[in-house]
């Protein structure tokens, strides 16, 4: 996988936990769970967020206020954003050296 | 949810039964291995970091003995419970302090209908509460008589 790719989903999934831990903390620490470290978290979200490469990061911004999710699986050649086919011919430069976006709907792919 | 319906999301290439591990860090890449090594996950890497991130949240190991390491990432399509044991014990930073000896990590997808992924950690945590439980689980021969004994049987 590309290196900036690894970094956008393990971004995606920072966020997504931050996200989560906010809007169901009450149900969260009702199983037992702390969450006396979430502004760790979010520094750390910082710091991985400072790794991306600026045009790919605001990419994911404007796609992530407009879709919630900026990265998204491929399976069985579908965008699993927008359901629109992905052409054979991206999945071979996948995991060479360019991070892919779907045409369709402009979102980044991943191969799971 | 029942635990009958939450042991459909492992299986026996899921379970751990002697973690060599006896710290956190070790644990994890331990658990990642054998995530690998029981699916067709591709990206251990971003499964490690999103757990290793939600330990930093706080740790997961919340029951006497027992951690639940967390989360949801990309880096899978649906699901997946794999369930470790380790007869040492690991420095997992509990609440206690004291050693964990079961690990119940579950990885989901960023979406999931239903909320599985949250139901099934609550099914799991609170069955786990009873004491004798946790000494069968920690004496199960293998993964049939571990499941068994979850399941009340």
């Amino acid at each position: 996988m590309h290196p900036q790719l690894q970094l956008l989903v393990a971004l995606q999934d920072m966020d997504q936990m931050i996200r989560e831990t906010e809007e169901s903390r009450e149900q969260l620490e009702g199983l037992g769970f702390k969450h006396e470290g979430l502004e760790n978290l979010k520094r750390a979200r910082e710091d991985l967020a400072g790794q991306i490469d600026p045009s790919l990061g605001s990419w994911y911004k404007r796609l992530t206020a407009r879709f919630g999710h900026a990265v998204v699986p491929v399976v069985g050649n579908l965008c699993m954003g927008c359901f629109a086919s992905i052409p054979s011919s991206f999945v071979s430069k996948t995991n060479i050296d360019k991070v892919q976006k779907c045409e369709s709907c402009g979102r980044l792919l991943y191969w799971p | 949810m029942d635990i009958v319906e939450v042991l459909k999301h492992t299986s026996p290439a899921l379970f751990l039964p002697d973690l060599k591990a006896t710290d956190k860090a070790s644990a994890l890449a331990e658990i990642v291995e054998g995530l690998v090594a029981g699916t067709s996950i591709q990206n251990p890497d971003t499964i490690l970091q999103m757990l290793k991130s939600r330990e930093h949240l706080g740790s997961t190991a919340v029951g006497p003995g027992i951690a639940f390491p967390h989360g949801r990432t990309l880096a899978v399509q649906r699901l997946t419970i794999l369930i470790a044991r380790s007869r040492a014990g690991v420095d997992f930073e509990s609440e206690d302090g004291g050693p964990t000896h079961l690990f119940f990590v579950l990885v989901a997808p960023p979406q999931d209908s239903g909320h599985q992924y949250i139901k099934s950690l609550a099914t799991l945590i609170d069955r786990l509460q009873d004491g004798d439980l946790r000494a069968k689980l920690r004496d199960a021969a293998d993964y049939e008589s571990f499941c068994a004994a979850l399941k009340g049987d």
